[in-house]
């Protein structure tokens, strides 16, 4: 009934259900306030990246050779954060690129990833004051199969025989095929996935490899703007406070499970709910300790709210347009 | 306004309708010119104007997710139920919003798949008025296209209502089917399966150069890989574990057990490779975090390194 339980828990902060949502507001505050300690003035230290401070050598070395530079935003599906920040480290790589009049090829895996690709390349040549050499043609929509995309690629790849490519973004079986192609043509590769299951083909593969948040440090390290360092060490903060949270797990769970893992219980949470377990104490297992109750939210199939039925209710019809 | 969102009774939500009524049809007429005026009207912004309109709808699509996630949603909410207060006023109206926000991106997507195509016929045509070199694969690529566009529809207009039920035997399909058919199972998918198996070429060549002796971190990695692979080798793995089985008696609480290739192979899994690929997941999704405040909140700018 509504009467126990308050409107203002909602569906997820019953149980534990409040930890994850505080979780991630803290984080967020973590973020947000460090992008403000940066507008203040504060010097900020970043560590060095290799593979971000060889963008500049890879562009070098494909306009010495007069051969294009191409990039791949990943494979997502639609613009999100991973391909925003993708396009970044592109609008970097197309601005040198375009100072030293050097073509570039983007290869975009969806049809709105193409239009805001070819709209910031676009941006970034007119910026430089060479709007008139930005070739719309450079950034193309291959296609949004997996491995059509896959198969354009890396033909692109071999007929243009790109000096220097960047693989950036999502990526996933695909990430080898392109790595090993661009490797066939020797071709300079830095490559980054937001994938950790493709991340190991890249490092076997690629001359430089952006590990991780690294990918996420690029805007960052490459303009130095104090909202996007202070943003990045915000991510550092919460990284640390990821780090202290798991180690009070380890501890916690050391210290609960005891030394083989012999203690006994005679309580356990069902339903929300401490119950006597059934038929006597039995050994506590990892699902039964705080931290793991802590973060894992259980459901009440008992709680149920009464509420009014609008009278105009229909159940909707099959082949209704919604 | 409600009405303009409440996909829990359709029969309410002024934009709903049956299929094929020339009411519908209006309503998806007037929300397309709608969506483009409103594009065209952007466009033709000066660019002052226009970047405060995008940091405000950014920020209220982005404060939409923010409250679908953060404000309480209404627990054991049935169809057809009446909120009680408030607070469950504002849940059932984000609840109920949601599936139509979300069907946004898709109208969206599907709008810039024509700009898509736009492309793919500008770089590929140009290739074969030009006659560049192999402009014969662009015509290869542009018939194969329009083919499987034209095919994929009138196969799926034959499979509609309930004639179409009958094509589920393939005794009743028309040329029509066997040609969908073909095209997409018997020469896409299969091209699909064989760009897929290229990857296991490839994961020997990488694997050669990852794994040649070249420092202590590249000795290490050969170590342990050839642990894994060893472990995964039913014959090596039955003699090595065999043989401390031998030693052990098959005694289950020895601690040579935990020289079997497989208990090696699994900590190696489990403990070691684990943890990295927690480690550097958690540092991914912080930085999608970070990064998403930023967008939502417009603090990021142009960030290629101009002035």
């Amino acid at each position: 009934m509504l009467s126990q339980v308050s409107s203002w828990r909602g569906e997820q902060y019953l149980d534990t259900g409040w930890v994850p949502p505080a979780f991630t507001l803290l984080l967020c505050i973590w973020v947000l306030l460090n992008i403000r300690r940066a507008g203040t003035g504060k010097d900020l230290f970043i560590r060095r990246i290799a593979g971000l401070n060889a963008i500049d050598e890879a562009v070098g070395r494909a306009t010495e050779m007069g051969k294009p530079v191409l990039m791949v935003p990943g494979l997502s599906d639609t613009v999100n954060a991973i391909v925003v920040q993708a396009l970044n480290i592109f609008s970097y790589v197309a601005r040198i690129a375009a100072r030293f009049s050097n073509p570039i090829l983007v290869c975009c895996y969806s049809a709105p990833i193409f239009t805001v690709g070819q709209e910031v390349i676009r941006d970034v040549y007119n910026e430089e004051g060479l709007g008139d050499k930005f070739d719309p043609d450079s950034v193309r929509f291959i296609s949004d199969r997996q491995f059509a995309f896959a198969a354009g690629v890396s033909g692109i790849l071999l007929r243009e025989k790109a000096a220097a490519t960047f693989f950036m973004g999502e990526f996933y079986a695909e990430s080898l095929i392109f790595a090993e192609t661009a490797n066939s043509i020797g071709a300079i590769q830095i490559a980054s996935s937001t994938e950790s299951t493709q991340t190991p083909f890249f490092i076997a593969a690629c001359d430089y490899v952006l590990i991780g948040d690294e990918f996420y440090a690029a805007s960052a390290y490459l303009t130095r703007q104090p909202v996007l360092v202070g943003s990045l060490v915000g991510q550092d903060w919460c990284k640390l406070t990821v780090a202290l949270t798991v180690l009070i797990g380890v501890l916690a769970n050391t210290i609960q499970l005891g030394p083989g893992s012999h203690k006994m219980i005679t309580q356990e949470k069902r339903d929300a709910k401490f119950v006597n377990v059934e038929g006597g104490p039995r050994p506590i297992t990892p699902d039964d300790t705080f931290m793991s109750q802590l973060f894992r939210k259980q459901s009440d199939p008992e709680l149920v709210i009464e509420r009014p039925i609008d009278p105009t209710f229909v159940p909707p019809a099959d082949g209704g347009g919604e | 306004m409600s009405q303009l969102f409440l996909q829990a009774q359709p029969q309410l939500n002024f934009w709903n309708g049956l299929n094929g009524t020339t009411g519908l049809w209006i309503k998806i007429l007037i929300g397309l010119a709608l969506g483009v005026g409103l594009i065209f009207a952007l466009m033709s912004a000066p660019t002052q104007t226009r970047r405060p309109i995008v940091a405000f709808v950014t920020f209220i699509s982005g404060l939409f997710y923010v409250l679908y996630f953060f404000f309480p949603r209404p627990i054991d909410r049935q169809p057809g139920e009446l909120p009680l207060d408030f607070v469950e006023s504002v849940s059932f109206y984000i609840d109920d919003a949601f599936g139509v926000v979300t069907d946004f991106t898709a109208i969206l997507s599907g709008l810039l798949l024509g700009l898509g195509i736009y492309s793919l016929l500008h770089v590929h045509v140009k290739r074969i008025i030009k006659a560049h070199q192999n402009w014969f694969f662009s015509v290869v690529l542009l018939v194969s296209m329009f083919m499987m566009t034209i095919v994929g529809y009138w196969d799926w207009i034959t499979r509609r209502g309930e004639a179409g039920a009958s094509l589920d035997d393939p005794a009743n399909w028309s040329a029509i089917n066997y040609t969908k058919d073909l095209m997409f199972d018997g020469l896409l998918q299969a091209m699909d399966a064989a760009m897929f198996s290229i990857i296991a070429f490839y994961i020997l060549s990488a694997a050669y150069r990852a794994f040649r002796v070249r420092s202590v971190e590249a000795t290490i990695l050969l170590a342990t890989a050839l642990i894994v692979i060893l472990s995964l080798m039913g014959a090596v793995e039955f003699l090595w574990n065999g043989m401390i089985d031998g030693m052990t008696g098959k005694d289950p609480g020895s601690v040579v057990n935990n020289l079997k290739l497989t208990e090696i192979s699994k900590w190696l899994r489990d403990t070691v490779q684990g943890a990295a690929i927690r480690g550097i997941d958690f540092g991914v999704g912080i930085g999608a975090l970070a990064m998403g405040l930023r967008l939502w909140l417009s603090l990021e700018r142009g960030t290629g390194g101009g002035n």
